[in-house]
């Protein structure tokens, strides 16, 4: 779940940029209040920060741009690696199956994030000042409890679920849609979809939770007021409540967005892919052609792609988040 | 203004129906894992009687015990490191001033939304090189790596709303700064430290896809991959994976129970807060 | 004020920078296949290598060659107590994937199965992985023992590229022979023979489907049962030459007219009903079971099912491989994964004496006892008539001395086995015709070619 590491970063940045203006101003004061005391600051300060940032360095930070340059060149694995220019980003482009699995991601991002979000802001709307209720941190506990089962057995769960005589083919035969029923996971069809839907599984919670949260922080008086103008609940939300929440919305899409685009775990162990190539996700493709089939090239070029676009998504949505923060 | 019943009773409605929802999958694991074998069907059924003894097999026949210490062990040593080491390079961020630190700090930012993938498969190629590959230190410093983003970041922010007035009076009367960080900051900060500790016990005890590429050694597997093996040969015998699966995730969901509030204003983050 | 959009930009321009910085690097990886480093002498002396922890790594993990490994490791360390075995099985799936990243690592198994063929060992032997068994083989005779067909399955040259080269770099344990396995119940039930021609099968399962009964159990979730449905198939309409020279680069296309042909046949029952509905969602277990409870008429299966079917079916059960179109039987078969000495092993000694411990006759008797394959039958094996075991050997013997054994179809390129498994799913499920399936294949095929 390291999807959830964005979280409080995303909001974080914005109380950031809050403080860095006191920062400023704190620094400024301190500097002309001891002078040679700040150099001397300043100096232990790379002392604390090094130990850091030399692990983050050596495990994450320089593997990062390898990985960029492992995308320039055709490797096995195992042998001597050749040049291979832009050969590689091309082949993401044209290969069937590669393009393919960027298209399956898309629509994971409707399950993962789309759904879960939409359904969060309704469920939001038709629930009224959840805080007050006391009975609301043991929904909170429950709704939450997804996101804390590793995804392993996460995946474990709904293959069983997913299975012919699983609890989703149990209930269909129970009302007499017997024969809608089939092993969902095996099935061109529906294999994909049955992924995405544990996705929403995962994230219906996580969103109901951040908008009932964020819902609690309105004045009650704005609702008063919207209410004293004959405004309906619908307008109530509009105006209210759906603006009050775009910082949520930020977060929460960027989570669930991040993870959808991220979802190896659960392709790995429900489906490898399959059946044929209709769930395979680039997470996936860079892992198996990184260290199965030996195309540690190609694999790099994907991940740098898969990376590109999570970042350009990232961005894309902080547009949503409200640039003044109260 | 109290809550009228008609209100009460939807939103009642409403967050059991979505409780149920998230509840029924986790329900029906519990339940699976204690239906004897040869009932199980893969189906959501009351078992005819409370076979404990999967648990036992799961846990001899998928060797779970060596697992679970693996895991254990680096979960606690990714905890221990992280903490440490954010907590310095926090504080720097937050109370010191030094060229350059704007720099590092948006270099730190960036580890935050990538995927593993992106970094995985050189680092993989890296350790091999140093024959680092195969042992619990190709597990624990590629996680608190990971961590380090989340966790500088958090402890930046929480260091920077400690109240400037005493870390001033402490610097005044003397005291070295890393006297003022650890007896004077730290300590008023702890549950915000735990509340991110309990955050990376819950990342680092869920990660598949790292041991998945560094461990090659049955006996360095984490209970995640322990698990994926254990499912690769047991297709089909729903009992056996579900009293598994219920091995590998008790940990966390106890820890989670225990500490619900922790965990649920950390990944929600300060937004409440504000 | 800082957005996170500078923030982003920001990081972004010092990670370019530094993947700049990195581009002007040296190139990844080594600079080619390890030099073997001479290799010493050889003995047979196991007790003077002092206190040994073998490290073995093998998917024997199916009924009975589960139960005759634990046997044959039991006797090993009883007459060799200073050897303590450290034993890691895994199903075939798993192995496949883990063991490339286990050889490369830097403590390797001493003893491993390698899959033939070019994805698993040819790969392993161009990396310098494995260790030649040329002075073993010598030492413990197996160039008399294993037929030299076998043999050549195991070797490959020692650049790795051409497989069947000159150099041996393992023997396997178990012969293996992918046929057809029929109910003698439900086939008396119906009033057929058994069928003795693809053309057979054909009109068996015609008549099975007529009468309610599920003609072949097909279960292709973990996709490696679709390599044998359709090698079966191939082998029967192409015959054993062709595909041989196919498999080994040799000569053909995969898109000549037996291939399609075998393809349209395999489409054609998917499409008739005449497999298990769903079949990319059933695990190869569960229709084995529905076929052994008496569900279906047939199971396109290899032998390492011998134990599970006939403990499960008894006598009811029976194996055949089919004729081809040259009038003898062609099957896809040969022997189980290669038991190989990696070449960072510091006892390769040990690890040989093991390897041959673990395939030679002794052993081989060891194997039949616990319902298994051994791949080299005793000349004097004749087990009761009208067995599982009975069909079995009798088959096996005619494959070899017909030799009909076809290689399995993903030894063909490196990445074979994820195009064929994918394209079969895709077959059975009627995503792909017949002609867009052998495309596929020879697509990744003539890439292979071209580049070797």
């Amino acid at each position: 779940m390291t999807t959830l590491l964005s979280v409080a970063p995303r909001e974080e940045t914005a109380t950031a940029t809050l403080t860095r203006g006191d920062d400023h101003a704190q620094t400024a004061r301190a500097r002309r209040a001891s002078g040679h005391r700040r150099a001397r600051r300043s100096r232990v300060a790379y002392l604390y920060v090094a130990p850091a940032f030399l692990v983050f360095a050596i495990f994450l930070g320089v593997p990062i741009a390898q990985t960029v340059q492992y995308s320039f060149y055709d490797w096995n694995g195992l042998g001597a690696a050749t040049w291979a220019g832009i050969d590689n980003y091309l082949r993401v482009f044209q290969d069937p199956q590669l393009r393919d699995s960027f298209g399956h991601a898309v629509v994971l991002m409707f399950f993962y994030a789309a759904l879960p979000v939409a359904i969060g802001l309704f469920l939001t709307a038709l629930i009224s000042r959840s805080h007050q209720m006391r009975s609301m941190s043991f929904y909170r506990t429950v709704l939450f409890l997804p996101q804390v089962i590793a995804s392993v057995v996460v995946a474990t769960i709904w293959v069983a679920i997913y299975s012919q005589n699983g609890l989703v083919n149990e209930v269909l035969r129970a009302v007499g849609l017997a024969d809608l029923a089939r092993v969902w996971l095996g099935d061109y069809d529906t294999a994909l979809f049955a992924i995405g839907l544990v996705g929403t599984w995962l994230n219906i919670g996580l969103c109901l939770v951040l908008f009932l949260s964020g819902v609690g922080n309105i004045p009650p008086e704005l609702f008063e007021a919207v209410r004293l103008d004959g405004a309906g609940r619908v307008r109530e939300f509009t105006a209210i409540t759906l603006p009050a929440l775009r910082g949520q919305i930020a977060v929460a899409l960027t989570l669930t967005v991040v993870s959808a685009l991220k979802t190896f775990d659960l392709v790995y162990i429900t489906t490898r892919g399959g059946p044929g190539n209709s769930t395979t996700v680039p997470a996936f493709e860079a892992y198996n052609r990184a260290f199965n089939t030996g195309q540690v090239g190609l694999a790099s070029a994907v991940a740098v792609v898969l990376t590109i676009v999570i970042v350009l998504l990232t961005i894309a949505i902080s547009r949503i988040e409200p640039k003044d923060v109260e | 203004m109290k809550l009228s019943l008609r209100e009460k009773i939807v939103n009642q409605v409403i967050l059991a129906m979505f409780a149920v929802f998230a509840i029924v999958p986790l329900l029906g694991v519990l339940l699976s894992s204690v239906t004897p074998s040869d009932e199980n069907t893969g189906g959501f059924a009351i078992p005819s009687r409370i076979a404990l003894e999967n648990y036992g097999e799961a846990w001899t026949r998928g060797n779970f015990g060596v697992y679970v210490v693996s895991s254990l062990i680096v979960t606690v040593s990714v905890v221990i490191l992280t903490v440490v080491l954010s907590v310095f390079a926090g504080f720097a961020f937050a109370r010191m001033n030094f060229i350059g630190s704007s720099v590092l700090f948006y270099v730190l930012l960036l580890g935050l939304t990538l995927p593993a993938e992106a970094f995985i498969i050189p680092l993989y190629f890296n350790m091999r090189s140093t024959g680092l590959t195969d042992s619990y230190w190709a597990l624990i410093l590629p996680q608190t790596a990971q961590s380090l983003a989340f966790a500088t970041f958090w402890m930046r922010n929480q260091f920077r709303s400690f109240p400037g007035d005493i870390l001033e009076a402490a610097r005044l009367d003397g005291a070295r700064d890393i006297r003022v960080l650890w007896q004077i900051v730290v300590p008023p900060t702890i549950a915000p430290i735990m509340t991110m500790a309990v955050l990376i016990t819950m990342w680092t005890w869920n990660e598949f896809l790292i041991p998945l590429v560094m461990i090659v050694s049955n006996n360095l597997r984490t209970a995640p991959l322990g698990l994926a093996f254990f499912q690769g040969q047991h297709v089909t015998d729903y009992s056996l994976l579900a009293a598994a699966g219920v091995m590998v995730a008790l940990p966390i969901a106890v820890l989670y129970f225990a500490l619900q509030k922790r965990f649920i204003s950390g990944m929600v983050g300060g937004i409440s807060q504000r | 004020m800082t957005s996170t959009r500078t923030v982003f930009v920001r990081g972004a321009a010092v990670a370019a920078l530094g993947a700049v910085f990195a581009l002007t690097a040296c190139a990844p990886g080594g600079s080619g296949p390890a030099t073997s480093a001479s290799l010493g002498p050889v003995s047979k002396d196991v007790a003077a290598a002092g206190d040994v922890t073998l490290t073995v790594w093998d998917q024997n993990t199916d009924g009975g060659i589960a139960d005759a490994q634990t046997q044959l490791n039991e006797a090993f360390m009883k007459q060799y107590p200073n050897v303590k075995i450290e034993r890691t099985a895994q199903s075939f799936a798993d192995l496949k994937t883990t063991l490339k990243l286990a050889l490369s690592s830097n403590t390797p198994p001493d003893v491993v199965q390698a899959n033939q063929g070019y994805p698993d060992m040819g790969a392993f032997v161009e990396a310098g992985m494995l260790r030649p068994m040329g002075d073993y083989a010598d030492l413990y005779d197996w160039n008399s023992y294993y037929p030299e067909g076998l043999l050549k399955q195991n070797s490959f040259s020692s650049d790795g590229k051409q497989w069947q080269g000159d150099t041996l770099y393992g023997v396997s344990q178990t012969g293996e022979l992918v046929g057809v396995y029929y109910s003698k119940k439900l086939l008396a039930q119906l009033g057929l023979a058994v069928p003795a021609t693809l053309a057979d099968l054909e009109s068996d399962m015609e008549k099975a489907k007529a009468a309610g009964i599920l003609p072949l159990a097909f279960g292709n979730l973990e996709k490696s049962p679709g390599i044998h449905l359709f090698g079966v198939t191939q082998a029967a309409a192409a015959g054993s030459t062709a595909v041989n020279d196919l498999v080994a680069g040799t000569s053909g296309a995969w898109t000549d007219a037996p291939t399609v042909e075998a393809a349209q046949d395999v489409a054609d029952w998917a499409s008739k009903g005449y497999l298990t509905a769903g079949a990319n969602g059933i695990s190869r277990d569960d229709a084995l079971t529905s076929f052994s409870s008496g569900g279906a008429l047939f199971d396109i299966n290899g032998t390492w099912q011998q134990q599970t079917l006939a403990t499960a079916m008894g006598d009811d059960v029976g194996f055949v491989a089919l004729d081809s179109t040259e009038g003898t039987p062609a099957t896809t078969g040969g022997q189980g994964l290669a038991w190989a000495i990696t070449s960072k092993s510091a006892h390769p000694d040990v690890a040989a004496a093991y390897i041959d411990f673990i395939t030679n006759a002794k052993a081989a008797q060891v194997l039949l006892d616990t319902g298994n394959l051994p791949t080299v039958l005793p000349a004097d094996y004749a087990p009761k008539d009208g067995t599982l075991a009975a069909d079995i050997a009798t088959q096996y013997r005619a494959v070899q001395g017909a030799n009909g054994l076809v290689p399995y179809l993903d030894y063909s390129t490196p990445t074979f086995y994820d195009t064929l498994t994918a394209a079969v799913q895709d077959l059975v499920a009627g995503k792909a015709t017949p002609e867009q399936f052998t495309e596929t294949l020879q697509a990744d095929y003539s890439t292979f070619q071209s580049s070797k």
